[in-house]
C-alpha cells in the first residue's frame, strides 16, 4: 500500500471533524483514498494497528455518525466515480456508483442522461444507450442536503420528504460492495444472499462464507432508521444498509431508478388553526393516492421565517405568508396525467374547507419556478433555525440546536403533537417542529436560550424517546443512529436487543474499531460537542 | 408561400436541424426533415443544417426606392449637458461604416444649451452635426423627441441610425422605428457593411452570447440599430477635422395636445463602486457549496480590493442579493481580474462575464463549462483555495499596502 | 380600471447547451415558461386591480399551446385572456409583433393601462413595449421600477435610468414595461388553478382582426436574420496544477501581475 495515502491530521483537516450536527471529535490521521483497493488497503493496514476508522462522506449527517472518535479518518469524497449501469430483467435501469458520489451531482447526470462512459464495459454502455430511449428516470431519496453522498445515504438510510411515497434509501438499493475489517470484499446483489429465518450467509470475494446469527428483536412498524434492520429472511444487502459504518466499509452501491412521474405538483396550505391541519392531513393520507409527501411547518418556524424575511436580505425573496396563519402543510401530488393532478386538486380543496381552512390560502406550484420557489421556502425554515443557534452560540458555546427525529405510527399523530406542545411549554423552551407529518415524524427542535435551556431540552429528549417507543415507533426515523442516538436505541430495544447489536458487531469488528460510538454506545467516553 | 422550406434535394435526413429547432417543429420522416405547424420561423434551423437544405421563402415585399436614402446617423445621446462615451464609440464605428459606404457621417445633438459639444463630436469624426436646442429636450422625457427624429428622418432620408444601447437609446429607437414602419435591432455588437449588398450586417448575441445572430433590414429605411456600449472603438481625437453644424428647428407642438408624461423629479443615484464598474470581481456559485461560505468569499474580496459577484443560483436562493448577480438577468461587468468559485457557467452567467480582461476560474469539475471562456483553470475545492488565498493575503506584512494600492487603482 | 397585460411565451433558457460535436444550440427540455419579466407586470396589474377594481387581461401572441401559460396567468389573478394565434404570424419581427399585438389592444377595447416586462429573456430586444405604445398612440414608460400612486387618469410611477431614476407623473392610457423586483408575484392559489381551467379564453386569427397582411408575420417584418453562428471560443485555458496553497499561491501572483 502506499503509505503516503495516510496524512496525520494537521490544521488544514479541521473541517473532517465535523459533520451538520455541528458535533465536533478528533482524529490522529485522514486518507482520502481513490478506489476499493485503497480502502481495502487501507483498512488491513489500519486494523491490524487497532486504529479505530471513522468512514466519511460530504459531513452532511445530522447524528454525528462521521464525526470521527479518535484514530483515522477515512474520507471517501474523492471515490465519486459512476462506473455503470445495466438493465434488469424486469426493465429497470440500475446505476453503479463509488460511495463518495454526490447525490445532486449523481441527479444532474441522470436527469441529462449525460455520463463519462469511456471506463464502461460494453454492457454498460449497451445499457446507457436503451436508457438514453427511455423516458426521464430518477432516484426517488430526496434528503434536504443534496449534496450527501450515496454511501452517506445508504450509511443512515436516509429518507426525505418524498419517501412518504417512494420510501427511504434502501427500498432503491439493488446492491453494495462491502469491504470487511480484515480487506475481504463483499460483493452483494440483492437477491442473492437471504437469511434463513434469523441465520445470514454470504460469500467474500475472497472466498470465504461469512456465516452469522442475526439479533432477534422486532422493529417497529414505522418509518425507522434506528438500530441494525433486522427481519426474518432478510436480504444481506438491508444489514449494511442503515449500519452507520459500523460493519464495514461500503464502497459502491448499485441504485434502482424509476420512472419520474410526468406531473409533479406542490401544494402548500395554510391553516390558523392547527388541529385542522391535522384533521387535514389525516384525512389526506387516508383518501388520496396521489401524495409523494406530506410536510408540516409549526406556527413558531413560520414565525422565525417572518423574522428572516423581514430581517434578512438573503430571505427577502420569500413568498409573503398570510398574517393569519400559524400552520403550513406541504403536499406534493406525482401522477403521470395532469387530470389525475386536478382530482387531486379539487380533493384538496373539499378537504382543506372540511377541516375548516380556507382554500385561498394555497400556494400551488405547477412549474420548476415555483416548486424552486417552494422548495425554497422549506429549506428555508431549517437554514433560518441553524442561524438562530449560530447566532446564540457566539455568545454560549455550548449552546446547540436539540432537534429530534421520532416517528410514531398513524393513529397516534395527534396524541404525539400534543404532547410535544405540551410539553415544551411546560418546561417554557422556544421550539420549531417542522418534518413529515405524513409518516408522523416530526423533527422537535428545541432552540436552547442558555445552559438552564439546553439542560431541559436534553431531559425532555429522553422523556420523548420514551414515550415513542412506548408508542410503538421509532427514536431515529431517517437521520440514522449516529452518536447522538446511540443512546436512545436502548431506550427503543431494550437492553437485551442492545446486547445482541453488540454481538453482531463484534463479529464483523472484532476489535470495535469500525465506527467507534456509532449505534453501540461506548463505555465510556463522550464525544466532545 | 411564406415559410420554412426543405429542399428534398439538399437534404440527408441527418437530423441536426431537429436538435436544433427550439419549437419541435421539425422531425424526420422517411430520411428528410418534414416541418410542422409549430414552427415559428425563429431561423435557427437555417445555419445548423451543413447542407443548405433549408430556407426561409418570404413574399417580396413591395419595392420602395431606397435609393433617395443616403449618409450615417448617430444618435449623440447627451445627460446634463455632458455627450456620454457611448456616441464617440457610435462616432468611431460610423467613420469606418461611412468610409465603406462613401457617405457623410452625421451626429444628432438634441438638449438645451448643448451647442458647445457640438465640435467635439467633428473633431472624433462626425461630418455634419445636426443640432437642436430647445427647452423640452432639457431632460430625458422620450415622447418629447420622437417628433423631432421622426421629422428629420422624412426631411434628409438618413440610410443607416444608430443609437447608443442606453436605457434612454433602447426606450426612444422602438418607438421611432416604429412611427416609420422601419425595421431596428437591439444590442447589436459588431455593424458591418456588407461588399455585395451594401446592406448593415446588424450582428447581437442571442441566447446568452452562445450564438451570434446577423440581421439586416433590406427593404425599409432607415436602417436602424441599438449599439451595445463599451464594445465599437473611439477614434483618435482630431481637431484638424472639419464639420458642419445645423441648427434645425424643433417641430411645432400642437397647442391643444398637453403632454402625457411629466417628469416630477430626476434622481441620480450617487456613484458606488457597483459590480458594473470594479476592477476586481471575485464571484461565487452554487460550488461554494453553503450560505456560510460566502462569508470566506466576502472576506477574499475584502482583501483584494474587489467586489462580490455571484451567480444566478446564489440570488434564488438567497445567498446573496440582485445587485451582485452577474450574468444575463443580472450585470453584465468587464473587471481587469475575475475570480470565479464554483461557477459551472450556464451560459446565461458567461454572457454577463464576457467583457472580463483576466478569468481565473476555481471549479471541482474539470468539464465545467467556465473553464471554456477562463483564461486560468483551476480544478480544486473552492472553499480550500479560498481559506488559502485568505491565510495568504492577511499573513502578508505588506497586507495593508496591497490593499491600499489596489484601492487606489480602483478609484 | 381595464389592465391588458403582454405576456411571451420563452424557452426556459436554462435548457439550452451546445452540441460539442457539431456545434449546433441543443435545447433539450424544450418546454416553454412564461417570460419571467411579464410575471412581474403580471402581478402588478392585478395589485391595482385589486386596489381600483376593474379587469385585467392577458394578452400574447404566439403558437396554441401558449393557450397554457395564458390559463396560468389567470391563476394567478387575470379575469380572462387573449390569444392572438395564426399561421401567418409566425416570423414576426418586433414591428409586425407589436401591430399584431395592437391589434389585440383595439379588440380588448378601452383598455387603460398595458403593462409589460421590461424585456423577453429569450430575444433582450425590449422592443415591443415601446413599439406597440407607438402603433397605438399612447405614451409609454420603460424600465418602471415602482408605481407610487395610480387613479383612474393618472399613474405616477419610478422609471429606472442609467444613472438612477425619475418620477413621473403619466397620463392614462399608456404603457408601462416593468424590471424585475417591482413586486413580489403571487402564487396561484388553489382556487385559482381551478378558475384557469375554465376562465374565459378567447383566440383571434389574422382574419378575425382584419389584421394587414403586409404588416403581420414574416412578410411584415422589416428585418431578417440572415446568419446565426456560434461566436469562435480562441481561448485555451492555461491549467494551474499544484496542491491547494500552491494553487492558492498561484491565483494570488496572477492577480499581482494583472492589477
Amino acid at each position: 500500500m502506499d503509505l503516503n495515502l495516510i496524512k496525520p491530521m494537521h490544521d488544514d483537516y479541521t473541517d473532517y471533524l465535523r459533520d451538520e450536527s455541528r458535533a465536533i471529535g478528533q482524529a490522529d490521521s485522514i486518507s482520502f483514498p481513490k478506489n476499493e483497493y485503497e480502502v481495502a488497503s487501507l483498512l488491513k493496514t489500519l486494523y491490524a494497528q487497532g486504529t479505530p476508522i471513522t468512514v466519511q462522506g460530504a459531513r452532511t449527517g445530522l447524528a454525528a455518525g462521521a464525526v470521527p472518535r479518535g484514530g483515522h479518518i477515512l474520507n471517501l469524497s474523492k471515490m465519486d466515480h459512476i462506473k455503470g449501469i445495466r438493465q434488469s430483467a424486469d426493465g429497470h435501469f440500475h446505476i453503479t456508483v463509488e460511495a463518495g458520489t454526490i447525490l445532486s451531482q449523481l441527479r444532474k447526470r441522470i436527469e441529462q442522461k449525460k455520463f463519462d462512459t469511456a471506463d464502461w464495459t460494453n454492457e454498460s454502455q449497451q445499457a446507457f444507450e436503451a436508457f438514453k430511449d427511455e423516458p426521464a428516470l430518477f432516484f426517488s431519496p430526496d434528503p434536504t442536503e443534496s449534496s450527501a453522498t450515496i454511501g452517506g445515504m445508504v450509511a443512515c438510510n436516509a429518507s426525505g420528504a418524498r419517501s412518504y411515497l417512494y420510501g427511504p434509501t434502501r427500498d432503491h438499493i439493488s446492491g453494495l460492495r462491502v469491504v470487511l475489517h480484515d480487506g475481504q470484499i463483499a460483493a452483494l446483489k440483492r437477491g442473492d444472499y437471504t437469511a434463513s429465518g434469523r441465520t445470514l450467509s454470504f460469500p467474500t470475494l475472497q472466498g470465504n462464507q461469512i456465516t452469522v446469527d442475526l439479533p432477534t428483536y422486532i422493529m417497529p412498524k414505522t418509518k425507522n432508521a434506528s438500530g441494525y434492520y433486522i427481519e426474518d429472511h432478510m436480504d444481506a444487502v438491508d444489514l449494511f444498509i442503515g449500519s452507520d459504518g459500523t460493519l464495514g466499509i461500503v464502497t459502491e452501491v448499485e441504485l434502482r431508478l424509476q420512472p419520474l412521474p410526468q406531473t409533479v405538483w406542490g401544494i402548500t396550505c395554510f391553516f390558523s388553526e392547527e388541529a385542522a391541519a391535522l384533521d387535514f392531513v389525516i384525512s389526506a393520507r387516508d383518501t388520496m393516492n396521489q401524495l409523494a409527501s406530506v410536510e408540516y411547518f409549526d406556527g413558531h418556524a413560520l414565525d422565525i421565517l417572518r423574522y428572516q424575511k423581514k430581517h434578512n436580505p438573503g430571505f427577502s425573496k420569500l413568498p409573503i405568508l398570510p398574517d393569519h396563519v400559524n400552520t403550513a402543510i406541504y403536499v406534493e401530488l406525482h401522477c403521470q396525467e395532469e387530470t389525475d393532478a386536478v382530482e387531486g386538486l379539487k380533493t384538496i380543496g373539499q378537504l382543506l374547507e372540511k377541516a375548516g381552512a380556507n382554500p385561498n390560502d394555497t400556494w400551488v406550484a405547477r412549474n420548476e419556478s415555483d416548486r424552486d420557489r417552494l422548495l425554497f421556502f422549506r429549506h428555508a425554515v431549517p437554514e433560518s433555525v441553524n442561524m438562530v443557534i449560530d447566532q446564540r452560540k457566539k455568545t454560549n458555546p455550548m449552546i446547540t440546536k436539540l432537534g429530534t427525529d421520532m416517528s410514531v405510527p398513524d393513529q397516534h399523530l395527534k396524541q404525539i403533537m400534543a404532547m410535544y406542545h405540551r410539553m415544551l411549554a411546560e418546561r417554557n423552551l422556544e421550539s420549531a417542529i417542522w418534518g413529515h407529518v405524513g409518516n408522523n415524524h416530526l423533527h422537535v427542535n428545541i432552540l436552547p436560550r442558555d445552559d438552564e435551556d439546553y439542560k431541559k431540552g436534553k431531559a425532555l429528549y429522553d422523556e420523548w424517546a420514551a414515550e415513542v417507543t412506548r408508542l410503538g415507533g421509532a427514536v431515529s426515523a431517517e437521520h440514522g443512529v449516529g452518536k447522538l442516538k446511540a443512546k436512545y436505541l436502548e431506550v427503543m430495544y431494550g437492553q437485551e436487543a442492545i446486547e445482541e447489536m453488540a454481538r453482531l458487531k463484534q463479529y464483523f469488528d472484532p476489535k470495535g474499531l469500525l465506527g467507534a460510538g456509532n449505534m453501540i454506545e461506548p463505555v465510556k467516553g463522550e464525544v466532545s460537542q | 408561400m411564406t415559410g420554412l422550406k426543405i429542399h428534398q434535394d439538399k437534404c440527408v435526413g441527418c437530423g441536426l436541424c431537429v436538435k436544433t429547432c427550439a419549437a419541435d417543429a421539425l422531425a424526420i420522416q422517411n430520411k428528410k426533415a418534414v416541418v410542422n405547424e409549430a414552427c415559428f420561423l425563429c431561423g435557427m434551423c437555417l445555419d445548423s443544417c451543413p447542407f443548405k437544405a433549408i430556407s426561409i421563402e418570404k413574399q417580396a415585399a413591395p419595392k420602395e426606392d431606397l435609393s433617395a436614402y443616403h449618409g450615417i446617423w448617430i444618435y449623440a445621446e447627451q445627460q446634463q449637458g455632458k455627450i456620454l462615451q457611448v456616441a464617440y464609440e457610435l462616432l468611431g464605428k460610423g467613420q469606418e461604416l461611412a468610409k465603406q459606404k462613401g457617405c457623410k457621417l452625421t451626429a444628432l445633438l438634441f438638449g438645451n444649451d448643448v451647442a458647445n459639444e457640438a465640435q467635439s463630436l467633428i473633431a472624433y469624426g462626425a461630418d455634419e452635426v445636426l443640432l437642436c436646442e430647445h427647452p423640452l429636450l432639457d431632460t430625458q422625457i422620450g415622447e418629447n423627441y420622437i417628433d423631432l427624429f421622426d421629422q428629420l428622418i422624412q426631411e434628409r432620408k438618413p440610410e443607416i441610425l444608430l443609437f447608443g444601447a442606453t436605457g434612454f437609446g433602447r426606450s426612444i429607437a422602438p418607438r421611432i422605428a416604429a412611427r416609420r414602419q422601419t425595421g431596428l435591432t437591439a444590442d447589436c455588437t459588431i455593424l458591418e457593411i456588407d461588399p455585395v449588398k451594401g446592406l448593415l450586417n446588424q450582428t447581437r448575441p442571442a441566447f446568452g452570447g452562445n450564438l451570434m445572430a446577423t440581421i439586416i433590414c433590406p427593404n425599409h429605411r432607415p436602417q436602424m440599430a441599438t449599439v451595445r456600449p463599451g464594445i465599437m472603438q473611439v477614434q483618435p481625437c482630431d481637431v484638424t477635422h472639419t464639420g458642419e453644424i445645423i441648427r434645425v428647428d424643433y417641430p411645432d407642438q400642437d397647442a391643444s395636445k398637453t403632454a402625457s408624461i411629466e417628469l416630477l423629479e430626476q434622481v441620480i443615484a450617487a456613484h458606488v463602486n457597483t459590480i458594473v464598474d470594479a476592477d476586481i470581481i471575485i464571484s461565487a456559485g452554487k460550488g461554494i457549496g453553503s450560505q456560510k461560505n460566502m462569508e470566506l468569499v466576502k472576506r477574499l474580496a475584502e482583501l483584494m480590493g474587489g467586489v462580490v459577484g455571484v451567480s444566478r443560483p446564489l440570488v434564488d436562493i438567497g445567498w446573496s442579493e440582485y445587485q451582485n448577480q452577474v450574468g444575463q438577468t443580472g450585470s453584465t461587468v468587464s473587471p481587469k481580474l475575475l475570480i470565479t468559485f464554483g461557477i459551472s457557467g450556464a451560459i446565461q452567467h458567461l454572457a454577463g462575464i464576457g467583457g472580463a480582461k483576466t478569468i481565473i476560474a476555481v471549479n471541482t469539475d474539470p468539464e465545467a463549462p467556465i473553464f471554456s471562456v477562463a483564461h486560468y483553470k483551476v480544478v480544486a475545492d473552492c472553499v480550500e483555495i479560498l481559506k488559502h488565498m485568505i491565510a495568504n493575503l492577511e499573513a502578508l506584512p505588506e497586507n495593508g499596502l496591497l490593499i491600499e494600492e489596489s484601492k487606489d487603482k480602483l478609484s | 380600471m381595464k389592465i391588458a397585460v403582454c405576456i411571451k411565451q420563452v424557452p426556459s433558457t436554462n435548457e439550452v447547451h451546445m452540441d460539442p460535436v457539431t456545434n449546433t444550440i441543443i435545447r433539450d427540455g424544450k418546454q416553454s415558461v412564461t417570460n419571467p419579466f411579464d410575471t412581474y407586470a403580471l402581478e402588478q396589474a392585478v395589485q391595482i386591480k385589486d386596489h381600483l377594481g376593474g379587469e385585467v387581461i392577458a394578452l400574447s401572441m404566439g403558437i396554441p399551446a401558449t393557450e397554457r401559460l395564458l390559463r396560468d396567468a389567470t391563476s394567478r389573478g387575470a379575469d380572462r385572456s387573449l390569444l392572438l394565434s395564426d399561421r401567418s404570424f409566425a416570423g414576426a419581427d418586433t414591428l409586425a409583433t407589436s401591430y399584431t399585438l395592437s391589434l389585440g389592444i383595439r379588440e380588448l377595447g378601452g383598455v387603460d393601462l398595458i403593462l409589460c416586462g421590461k424585456m423577453a429573456v429569450d430575444g433582450d430586444t425590449a422592443q415591443i413595449g415601446p413599439e406597440l405604445a407607438e402603433q397605438l398612440g399612447l405614451p409609454h414608460v420603460t424600465d418602471v421600477l415602482a408605481i407610487d400612486a395610480i387613479d383612474e387618469q393618472t399613474v405616477l410611477c419610478r422609471k429606472a435610468t442609467d444613472n438612477g431614476y425619475q418620477r413621473l407623473k403619466v397620463t392614462l392610457p399608456a404603457l408601462l414595461t416593468v424590471v424585475k423586483d417591482l413586486n413580489m408575484p403571487r402564487m396561484s392559489s388553489l382556487p385559482g388553478i381551478l378558475y384557469s381551467l375554465d376562465s374565459p379564453f378567447e383566440s383571434k386569427t389574422a382574419a378575425d382582426l382584419s389584421a394587414d397582411p403586409a404588416r403581420i408575420g414574416l412578410n411584415g417584418s422589416p428585418t431578417q436574420v440572415v446568419r446565426t453562428y456560434v461566436p469562435q471560443r480562441i481561448r485555451e485555458a492555461i491549467v494551474l496544477e499544484g496542491d491547494e496553497s500552491q494553487l492558492a499561491e498561484d491565483i494570488l501572483n496572477i492577480y499581482s501581475e494583472v492589477i
